[in-house]
């Protein structure tokens, strides 16, 4: 049978504009390239201009990850002055960035990810009619609670950072709050409701405490079959039924990934410096090679351009060294050249390698044994990625298994801040270079800033979809999800749901992955008296 | 029973994020007791690919019926006019907006970057983004000023970065149960009944701004008008009155108001010493003062309050 292409435009529900084309040879796709297919050049609005713009204007370049985006923006100001951050700082900026990641998972959870496994594809599965009585767009049971209770989350954000999305409440020195006992106890109220409208019921079917005693992949299916409860939960539904659809079969993706790793400790980060940032980190970073982890270091990170829309600029530079890039001439889907420049979106690489970035990521690194004491050390996911390898479902099973450990995180640290201590110590500000970085709920996110004559001169954002959406690189090396789509069987053309499926396991967020870049722009500086 | 088509152009998913954070009604209860049918929408839509080509041609010729249709992020009509620097479903998306603004019942922008251009359209706007009827305060944007949609009114501007959920679910509920004549817009087409107090009415620091007690960042009490640049006093919005996430809002928080319900914002293009900053005369004086006032009365006013002793009872905050 002859290659059939495949122009599939929008995929929808991946949060932005992706497109992607694959080739299919009797039924299976044999290549595939994305597309991402919108460009707004928020770096380029960024330079000449204050150098707390980040703080404004990073959270706007995705609604979805504000939060994740003001932690960065925040932490790149502070290596750049060199600030002091107080413990009640911290906590206030973990507490953000946790509820934000939160609220993710069960948003992301009903309405991208679960509505796909009620796609008539798998009308024949004997567990399709309980999926689609729960999980359906609007109308299934507990996609109507999950929907709901997400909002909740970001509610306890809204009480330190105003509102939920785009506050910019984390700035160099620490946070603009100095939360009272009323914002404390509200906050600890919120949280326990959302565990009782959904985490423990619907989601667990058990207490966070039940769950977390789960350390290998053998003692999750025990968990599932310990009783009706487990089994029909919303997770206990989860794994029978990605394991009777086969969603542990496709998807597999580079096999490679990247964590900047989040969290910044409250005792550990006061006097944040670029170096001290990999010890200071609670949810570790770290690049791990399929059989061992790896120390992550920033300077190795850098970006290719040959499939992109820039014009003049090498491939391989450091975020901190790209040049002004020029936007190309971009092309419809269908007419495009996918030897040449495809997509918005460059090719990150870490130290060469394509790296899949995201929850995944960060529970591997989680269960490094070389973690430190104040780290996460939870080995689950080095059994699971040992035994069932990357997949869709191991993507998926990554994302929703860090919700009763964030639960219990937002809950501790709530408990941490001192009414009595300081929440902010202005910073003095000059000119360098600085480095933030965190995981968003849907993996890395680092920011770069130079600041050169009290403006900024290069911001550049790597966002986490930016790692897996990104196309070939100058080597002809796909990106992640480019490689994941590889080898999936697409059972009808007209409704290619398996694309759907891969891409957003990845939760892939395009809004981020686009950016450009620029020199000094001229802008006229504020003659005004501070 | 309303159809409604939700696009994003050049968007960061903000307003369908906090749309989906809305209470009374939650989306859920939109569709399930509201009776809106959402044809599709970017992050909760099922169809994919062709599909929606195929719904948009035939909302185009008329087969499909669309109510509203609801515009996210800005109009991206770079480079050079062309609008290659966001295509949508297999064409530039400005040319879908257009062909479907033709057979739209009502327009609905909603955010910054629908509405006048928000932050992609700053200097030097690489993606020479603009609102639909607006850019920046200039009534025009890509449709032009005399655009009138089938239902008889211009683009509805729910302004915002983002917009709060309720002033959009309230606008899609009033057109879908018919009360739309009840809607008045401003001179930003606007609705008045969430855009005519300003965000300092229901501040929970409006007595230190009466009385220029100032407030600083990392510190409970205290007006943030005068150092870190707080714009309430010059910002239709309803923000205190309706509060976000149920809970709070930027200066309840004590967060400065960005002005991001007003055609400027960004404000002053983000330059230097305008961000987080009052920008002032001599020092002293603010540039920008509270709206309504000429700035000699509110100059000689503060000038009084700043001298008088200040009531014990202001200057008293507590954990």
């Amino acid at each position: 049978m002859s290659v059939k292409e495949l122009n599939i435009s929008p995929v929808g529900r991946v949060e932005g504009d992706l497109d992607v084309k694959v080739y299919i040879d009797n039924g299976k796709v044999t290549r595939a390239h994305t597309q991402a297919a919108m460009f707004r050049g928020f770096e380029k609005i960024m330079a000449g201009k204050d150098p707390q713009s980040g703080l404004i204007v990073t959270p706007r370049i995705c609604g979805i990850c504000g939060g994740s985006h003001l932690y960065c923006a925040s932490s790149a100001l502070d290596t750049a002055w060199g600030t002091k951050l107080s413990p009640n700082a911290l906590l206030l900026r973990a507490i953000g960035q946790a509820s934000e990641t939160l609220q993710s998972i069960p948003r992301w959870y009903y309405a991208i990810f679960a509505t796909d496994l009620a796609n008539k594809k798998y009308a024949n599965k004997p567990l399709y009619k309980e999926v689609v009585e729960r999980w359906s767009a609007y109308v299934g049971t507990t996609f109507q609670k999950g929907l709901t209770a997400s909002a909740l989350p970001v509610q306890i954000y809204a009480l330190f950072g105003g509102q939920w999305p785009h506050s910019s409440y984390m700035v160099p020195g620490g946070v603009m709050c100095a939360p009272t006992l009323k914002d404390i106890t509200r906050a600890h109220a919120i949280l326990a409701q959302f565990k009782n409208d959904w985490l423990e019921p619907i989601w667990l079917g058990c207490s966070i405490e039940r769950y977390m005693e789960i350390k290998s992949w053998d003692d999750m299916l025990a968990w599932v079959e310990e009783n009706e409860s487990h089994k029909n939960s919303d997770l206990g539904l989860l794994i029978r039924a990605g394991i009777e659809f086969g969603l542990d079969k496709f998807g597999q993706g580079v096999g490679k990934f990247l964590a900047t790793g989040t969290y910044l400790h409250k005792d550990r980060y006061n006097n944040p410096t670029i170096e001290g940032r990999n010890d200071a980190l609670i949810s570790s970073s770290g690049f791990f090679d399929g059989e061992n982890w790896n120390e992550f270091d920033h300077l190795k990170v850098s970006e290719h351009v040959k499939h992109s829309w820039y014009d003049n600029q090498e491939d391989g530079l450091h975020p901190w060294d790209e040049p002004l890039p020029t936007p190309a001439k971009s092309q419809v889907l269908h007419d495009t050249d996918f030897d040449g420049q495809y997509s918005w979106s460059k090719s990150p690489r870490y130290d060469g390698h394509a790296c899949e970035t995201g929850p995944l990521a960060r529970v591997v690194m989680n269960a490094n044994p070389n973690n430190k004491e104040h780290q996460i050390k939870d080995p689950l996911f080095g059994d699971i990625i040992k035994k069932l390898g990357p997949s869709v479902f191991t993507r998926v099973l990554a994302r929703v298994h860090e919700a009763p450990r964030i639960y219990k995180f937002i809950e501790q640290w709530l408990s941490e801040i001192d009414l009595d201590g300081i929440f902010y110590n202005k910073p003095i500000e000059k000119d360098g270079k600085g480095f933030g970085a965190t995981e968003a709920a849907r993996g890395a996110l680092a920011h770069w800033i130079e600041i050169k004559d009290g403006v900024i001169k290069n911001y550049q954002v790597m966002a986490p979809t930016t790692w897996n959406v990104g196309p070939n690189d100058a080597n002809g090396n796909p990106g992640p999800i480019e490689s994941a789509l590889t080898g999936i069987e697409i059972e009808d053309p007209s409704d290619p749901v398996e694309v759907g499926i891969v891409a957003r396991s990845f939760d892939s967020c395009l809004v981020c992955t686009v950016h450009a870049h620029d020199e000094k722009s001229g802008v006229e500086l504020s003659k005004f008296k501070l | 029973m309303a159809n409604v088509l939700w696009l994003q152009g050049g968007a960061c998913s903000g307003n369908t994020m906090s749309f989906l954070n809305a209470e009374e009604p939650t989306v859920v209860e939109l569709i399930t007791d509201f009776g809106l049918n959402i044809l599709w929408h970017p992050t909760t839509g099922l169809q994919i690919g062709d599909q929606v080509q195929d719904l948009l041609k035939d909302i185009i010729s008329g087969k499909e019926q669309m109510d509203i249709l609801v515009y996210e992020g800005s109009l991206i009509e770079g480079p050079n006019g062309t609008g290659s620097m966001n295509y949508f479903a297999d064409r530039p998306m400005k040319d879908w907006i257009k062909e479907l603004s033709e057979v739209a019942g009502y327009v609905v922008a909603i955010g910054d970057c629908a509405t006048w251009g928000g932050i992609p359209a700053v200097p030097p706007n690489p993606s020479e983004s603009t609102g639909l009827q607006f850019h920046k305060k200039n009534k025009g944007g890509f449709f032009g000023a005399d655009y009138i949609s089938k239902g008889g009114l211009p683009v509805i501007n729910i302004p915002g970065c983002p917009a709060h959920p309720d002033w959009i679910t309230q606008i899609l509920v009033a057109i879908a149960v018919g009360r739309i004549g009840d809607v008045q817009i401003d001179e930003f087409h606007r609705p008045k009944t969430f855009f005519t107090n300003f965000v300092q009415d229901g501040c929970t620091n409006v007595t230190n701004f009466a009385q220029k007690v100032d407030g600083n960042f990392g510190k409970r009490g205290g007006c943030l008008f005068y150092e870190v640049g707080c714009r309430g006093p010059m910002t239709r919005a309803s923000c205190n009155n309706i509060l976000w996430n149920r809970q709070s809002s930027k200066t309840r928080s004590n967060h400065p108001c960005l002005g991001c319900t007003e055609p400027g914002f960004p404000h002053h293009d983000l330059k230097k010493g305008s961000v987080f900053n009052t920008m002032k005369y001599l020092g002293v004086l603010p540039k920008e003062v509270p709206h309504g006032r000429t700035k000699l009365a509110y100059y000689m006013e503060a000038g009084f309050q700043k001298m008088m002793p200040k009531n014990h009872r202001i200057m008293e905050t507590s954990k």
